[in-house]
Order: structure tokens, then sequence, then C-alpha cells
């Protein structure tokens, strides 16, 4: 459904809120005093597409502000409310939008906000030894004072009183490469519920990069994930030229594009054969690993670096794409795009492979707007979401490419969204190397960024990465917000495993293309 | 006293325990090999020519690390299973004529091919308690695979092997191996496929390979087990591939039978045997390569719905084919 033609300021006009048109995204609502409900009801009124992208918490001295981020289809809004430091508390919005309850919950655990009415409160993020009534993202925060609570030596029991098994995912297991945690209770070989645990590898880069300059800042975000490392740095990069109203030149918004569009690769090729891995499928994980080999010398040779690549910076990339590198880049890609046909007929065709994948963790597309999934598992079911149409940055107003949708919203169409996408990355990265713009590719820009806060969103390989970024006038920023698209995502996993047989649970959860590295931040 | 010392020798060294130990060494090998070769990857390549020595090295680093035992198992279960298991297909193995007669000279029986049979079921059933004994959510659910795979795929294995049974007109392994001067894969070749891909779910191979599914239950029944006994579990494993393909040569591709050019026949038998053995794991290993894991419920419906009828189906065809037209011919 086309929503295209909606203008979210007229409604908010009409409703008389309080808001400021071009701040935040495409518009601020000043909505204190309860009002963030009505809102936010205002606007999934009119717009089926409403989705909570982010809840970012910020100490503001004596109060506590709460951005909700809220996109629509064509628009980008946040709604502002404060609330006292020393009773924190604001009505939950889990009723309205169901996939507000992991946000919650994280500005719950770092900030102390207390929403009332949560359907599950508790730790989410923070170990559970941390000491009650400290929080970390607060300004009086010291972290030389804090006194673990004695770990709990309770018996952690494997069964519940109906004689249900409890089978516990990580944090280590075969299945995930990184640490994470869902208690899975079954009946024989059938889900019966799923309790997720995440932080085992929280590392506060959100706090760090309060201290850190916004130079050294692009590093820091760069290291939240390894395998989408540009997107981060872009997305941080970008939020930070907002706020010093830097344009960047032609050249520079070319090359990011297909630094990105190389990260969009190699990520991609690495969960298709790594879904091959959790259904057992050995040989396609190792052919499409084989094939992902290539893609990491190119970012090699493009950047100097073969997974983080630190080649963004404020004001433009760091280092130009060589005129001689141009006919390798694209002799690999060839050779890549020759290779396409075969894999897309395996994930089409061959039976087995079928028979583990379709039908597996299906999400409807009404679930699928309600918990506000992102990226390839919102296109598996059908909803066109892509910041890169939406809301172009870098080059990709410019370059036509196709956005994949499926409808199936099954673990195969999500898995055949990333198999179109890589076809479609490819005709991007060839169609920015024909069009390179001539000259610089930086600017100079000042070390020290003027106040300001800015919004930005990129379209990361796992879906729509955000970040909130905001300057008090030094040069070191006063909060630094990342959502990461898994901790959108996760709620989708949790919905369609219940029901399902365990064996399903690998390849549906593989489905979202999980990274916890970037969960926990 | 001679007979003594030869009997001895052929129990021990060759084609007794010694030879199998190393025959199951040597297919391993060329499995690890062939799927690394098909996958794009290289395999073992360091210990020995062509790491044909990497799962003899594999086997002893297993014997010296340290073993533990979980303090809720079931102690003399979760110790002796592993050791049964491996000892019982062994003994199932010297059943088959290998150098054209069987390990222990006229220890064949009429009828043995049931007995062996039933030895495969007792090992499985022995693999089943070594996960159920662990006490270990992930064995448990391991082990309850097995049993639920290997009691459905039974059955329609022994209809199978009924079929050159018939055309033998016999259930002794030595007289069906004598008979084959066709080997049976000519005469019923639809027993033969349906055998091996009712064999691939015995030996829990892929796409049949969900007791062991290392994405959704870790190692199943073997989760708990660790050093020497990680090890014997790890070798009845490769002994019952052996062991399979053992007999679907002896059933269907004439065993030790082949041409003897000079010397002796039971050197030539045994490389035959070989051989033929060896075709059948790199048809079965084609098979794991290419196919994604089956979950429970499929495999179940599958064994059910298809592999039953079709064996009854493939049974009934070749009585009909052994009682009526081949005697014609």
């Amino acid at each position: 459904m086309a929503n295209n033609d909606i203008n979210i300021l007229k409604v908010l006009e009409a409703k008389n809120f309080q808001i400021q048109p071009g701040k935040l995204g495409t518009v601020a609502i000043q909505a204190g005093g309860g009002k963030h409900r009505d809102a936010l009801k205002a606007l999934l009124e009119v717009d089926e597409k409403t989705a909570v992208t982010a809840i970012t918490g910020i100490d503001l001295g004596d109060n506590i502000g709460v951005y909700y981020h809220v996109r629509t289809s064509n628009a980008f809004a946040t709604i502002q409310c404060e609330v006292p430091k020393d009773k924190p508390t604001l009505a939950t919005i889990t009723d309205l939008v169901p996939g507000a309850a992991f946000h919650e919950l994280e500005v719950t655990d770092l900030l102390g906000v207390v929403f009332v009415g949560h359907p599950s409160p508790g730790r989410f993020v923070l170990p559970d030894t941390w000491p009650e009534g400290v929080y970390p993202l607060r300004k009086d925060f010291k972290p030389s004072e804090i006194k673990f609570n004695p770990p709990s030596t309770e018996d952690v029991s494997l069964s519940d009183d109906r004689g249900l098994v409890k089978i516990v995912i990580g944090p280590h297991h075969p299945a995930l490469l990184e640490p994470e945690k869902f208690a899975v209770l079954v009946d024989g070989e059938t889900v019966k519920n799923v309790e997720p645990r995440i932080g085992y590898v929280h590392r506060g880069v959100e706090k760090a990069a309060e201290s850190k300059t916004y130079l050294q800042g692009v590093y820091l975000v760069e290291r939240i994930c390894g395998i989408c490392n540009s997107c981060h740095a872009t997305a941080f990069v970008e939020a930070v030229e907002k706020i010093l109203k830097t344009e960047v030149p032609p050249r520079a918004k070319y090359i990011r594009t297909i630094i990105l569009e190389l990260n969009r690769l190699h990520s991609h090729l690495l969960t298709l054969g790594h879904a091959g891995l959790e259904i057992g499928y050995e040989t396609l994980f190792q052919y499409f690993w084989r094939d992902r080999e290539p893609i990491m010398d190119l970012t090699e040779m493009v950047t100097g670096n073969r997974v983080i690549s630190s080649s963004l910076t404020v004001g433009g990339v760091r280092r130009d794409i060589k005129e001689t590198d141009i006919p390798k880049i694209k002799a690999t890609l060839a050779a890549l795009r020759k290779k396409i046909p075969f894999y897309k007929q395996m994930y089409e065709n061959e039976p087995s492979l079928k028979m583990r994948m379709q039908k597996v963790g299906t999400l409807s597309r009404e679930d699928a707007l309600k918990l506000c999934v992102v990226g390839p598992v919102a296109r598996g079911s059908g909803v066109d979401i892509d910041v890169r149409k939406d809301e172009p940055y870098e080059a990709y107003g410019e370059i036509p490419f196709k956005e994949i949708v499926y409808t199936a919203g099954d673990t195969w169409a999500r898995m055949n969204v990333r198999m179109d996408e890589v076809e479609e990355s490819i005709n991007i990265i060839e169609y920015a190397l024909d069009h390179l713009p001539g000259g610089a590719y930086r600017v100079k820009v000042p070390r020290v960024v003027p106040p300001g806060e800015a919004v930005n969103r990129v379209e990361a390989p796992r879906g729509e990465l955000f970040y909130y970024v905001k300057s008090n006038g030094t040069a070191f920023p006063e909060r630094v917000k990342v959502r990461t698209p898994t901790f959108a995502n996760i709620p989708a996993f949790l919905k369609t495993a219940i029901g399902e047989n365990i064996a399903d649970v690998p390849p549906n959860f593989v489905s979202l293309d999980p990274c916890f590295s970037c969960t926990d931040r | 006293m001679i007979d003594y010392l030869w009997l001895v020798f052929r129990v021990l060294v060759f084609p007794g325990f010694t030879f199998l130990l190393f025959l199951t060494m040597f297919c391993d090998w060329i499995e690890r090999k062939i799927e690394a070769r098909m996958q794009n990857r290289m395999g073992p390549s360091f210990t020995g020519p062509s790491g044909i020595l990497q799962p003899l090295a594999d086997f002893i680093k297993l014997l010296t690390k340290e073993e533990i035992t979980p303090n809720d198992s079931r102690k003399y279960i979760f110790r002796f299973a592993p050791l049964f298991a491996f000892s019982v297909l062994v003994f199932a193995l010297c059943f088959l004529p290998i150098d054209g007669t069987s390990v222990i000279p006229d220890a064949s029986f009429g009828g043995d091919l049931i007995f062996v049979m039933a030895l495969i079921s007792v090992a499985n059933f022995l693999l089943f308690l070594s996960g159920w004994s662990s006490s270990n959510p992930y064995s448990s659910i391991g082990a309850a695979r097995v049993l639920t795979q290997f009691l459905g795929y039974d059955i329609p294995l022994f209809l199978l092997a009924l079929a050159p049974a018939f055309l033998a007109g016999s259930l002794t392994i030595a007289t069906i191996v004598d008979s084959q001067w066709i080997p049976f894969v000519v005469l019923a070749p639809w027993a033969f496929v349906l055998f091996i891909i009712t064999m691939q779910a015995e030996l829990e191979k892929d796409p049949f390979d969900i007791p062991h599914a290392e994405s959704e239950v870790v190692a199943g029944h073997e989760t708990e087990y660790s050093g020497g006994k990680l090890a014997f579990l790890k070798f009845a494993r490769d002994v019952q591939i052996v062991f399979g393909s053992s007999l679907i040569t002896v059933l269907f591709l004439g065993g030790a039978n082949g041409p003897v050019f000079f010397g002796l026949q039971a050197l030539w038998g045994t490389l035959w045997f070989v051989l033929k053995v060896v075709v059948i794991i790199i048809i079965s290993e084609y098979m794991t390569v290419l196919f994604a894991r089956l979950r429970i419920d499929q495999i179940v419906k599958a064994n059910w719905k298809f592999m039953l009828p079709l064996s009854v189906l493939s049974l009934l065809l070749t009585i009909g084919l052994a009682v009526w037209v081949y005697p014609m011919v």
C-alpha cells in the first residue's frame, strides 16, 4: 500500500501537538505529561507502517529525556518527553507497539526510567549481579564505585513444573557464533516458550563514545560490529555531518556507497552460507564462503583493510579509489555474478533445502509491522521498507536499483531476499564505478562540533541501523545512541519459534542474520 | 595345534580385528577426503601421505585426553555402552565373508543373516543407552532421536535384506554370496537403491543425520563423552559405516567374488571386497554432501509413508521374479 501522500505534519497540527518541523528527522513532537501515547496513537491511526525505531534515553541534568523515534512510510518523527530524575516513571507503549518492549527494557537498565505496565520487566542488558539504583548512562555515574552483588548460587532448574524440558541454547552453543542465551522450553520436540537474555558481551560503547572525540568515535563505533563496520561508521559520520552542516563531495559519496555495498555483499554471502551450516548442508556453506573470499580481498584493495575498513571519516573518505583498481574490481564482480544463477537455483529448487526452510518461522505482514522488524526480515514478510529507497543517503538517490520484497514471510523468503540483494549490490557497485565523479574525496572539517543533535538512519545488511548523536559544543559528544538491526529483529524470532519443532530453531534464527556483537554494543 | 594358531591369527590379525581396525580407518580417511574434495576443501593432508594416518592420529589423541564422567550419569551404562557398541559391531563384521569365508571359519550357520541384522539393532540400542545414561538434555534428545530413527528404519531394512535372500533361496550369508555369479544388484536394482537409502538412515548420515544435528542438540548422544570413551563411540560409528557398506557388498555386489589372476584366492577376494566397500562408501558420501539435513518428523513420515510401502513392493516384485521369471532364463 502506498502511503506516500500522507503528510504527518498536517495530521499532527490538526490534533494540536506542539511540533518542530525539521528537527530530529522530519519532525520533533513535544509530548510531555503522558501525551507521548496520544502522539503515537495519532501516527498509528493514519499510517499502518508506523513503527518505533528506537527509544533514546538521555540525561538532561535534572530530568531524563526519553525520545521515541518513530518511522512512518514516508517520514521520521521523534516524540520527545522528559521525566524528573527523582521519580522517572512513564506509561509504557508496548500495548500500542509490541515491538517497543526491548527498547523500553534497555532504557530501564541503562537510565532507570520505569515504564509502568511493561509486560516483562527485568534485567536485560546489564548482568544479574549489577547493583540496584546504579544507572551507567547517567552523567553522575562513577564506574569506580560499583559494588557488584554476589552471583546467585541457586541451582538452575532444567525443567519446569509441567515437566517440560528446558534446553539452553547458549551462551556457548554450536549453533550460535556469539554469546547470547535462549532458554527454550520444549515438550518432546516442540518449542513451548523462548526466554531471551542478551548482554553477555556488552561493552558500553555508547558510554565510551562520550569520552572520545568525534574522530576517535568513528573508529570506536566501527568496532561495534565487524561485519557491517562501514555501516556503523557511515551512520555516525553522517549524523555528525548533519550537526556540522557539512556537504560531502560527490566523489566521497560514491566511494562510501561502494564500500557500503561491498559490506552488504560479504555479509549476505556469509549468512547465505551460514544458513546451510545450520540445516546440515555443509557443502552450501563451503561454496558460499569460498566465493565470499574475493569480496574480502576487494574490500582490502579499496580500503586497505580486510575486515574493519576504517576508511570513512567526518567530511569524506580517507582513501581514494585508484583508477587502475577499477577494472580489477569489475572483473571480480563479474566472476561473482556468473555464479549467482547457480546459487539462486540452489535456494529456489533444492528439495531438501526447501523442506527445511519453507513454512519455517513464518512471520505474517501484520506481525512484522507490529513487532517493528527491519531489513530483510521485514522485506521477506512483504513490508517494503528500505532506508536506501525511503530516505536516500550517500549516492543511493542517484543509483537505480530494485527493492526486493517477498511475501511468504518464512525463512526461505528471508534468505531469498538476501540472495536477490546480492545481485542488486553487484549492480549498484558497477553503476557507481561507471559514474564515479571526479574531484576531492574529502573536505576539512573543524574538530569542535557546534551544539546540536541529529538522528540518522542507514540500511545495514541486517536492516535499518539508527544513530542519535547529541553535541554539547565541545570536542566530545554528549550522547551517542545506537540501535542495531538485530536488536529490532529478535522479537520476530521469539514470536515465530513457539509451536515449531526444535530442529526449526537454528534455521529460523539464522534467517534473522543475528549479530550479537551489534545487539550488545 | 596349528589349527588353533590359525584360528587366533584369523580372529586377531587377518581378516579379523587388526585388519578391520585398519580397514575402518582407511574408510574413514576416504570418507573425509572425498567429502572435503567435493566441498572445495583439502581434507586431511599432513599426517602420512595425503593425510591417510589422520584417523589413527585422531584416535590416539582422543585416548590420551582426560575422561570425565558426569555425576548424575548412570556410571556403568555410561562407561560400557560405547565399548559394547564397538564390540558388537566388530563381532557382526566377523560373520561377513571378507576373504571368501567368514572370519571364524565354519561359523556360518543357517539364518545368520537375521542374526547379523539383529546385531545392528543391538548396537543402535547401545548407542541410545549411551546418550540416555548421560542425563543431559542434549544427550536425551539425541538419544530419543536415535531410537525414533532406527526403530522406524529397521523394518524396511529387514524387508529389503530379504530380497537377496529370496533370490539366493537361503538366509545364510555364505550361500547368498556363493549364488551371486551375477551380482544381485543386476537382478534386483530397485532393492539395491532402496537398501542404500535405508542404510543411510540407519547409519545416521546426511540427509538423515538428525541425532547428531550439531546446530540443534550439540553432539547428540555423544555430548557428555570425552577421552577414551568418546574415541570408542566415534570408532563404533566408523565401524558401523564399514559394516553397513560391507553388508551391502555382501548382499548385492557379490562380496569377495571376483576374478583371481594369480596367487592366493583369499588376497584377491579381500581386494575385491575392499574395493566394493569403497565404492559403496563413495556413493553414500555423495548423498551426504548433496543434501541438507531433514527434520525428525519429515524422516519419520518419509519412513512410514514411502520407505515401508516401497520395500514391501520391492519384496513382492523380487519374490515374483525369483519364483517365476529368473528360473526360466
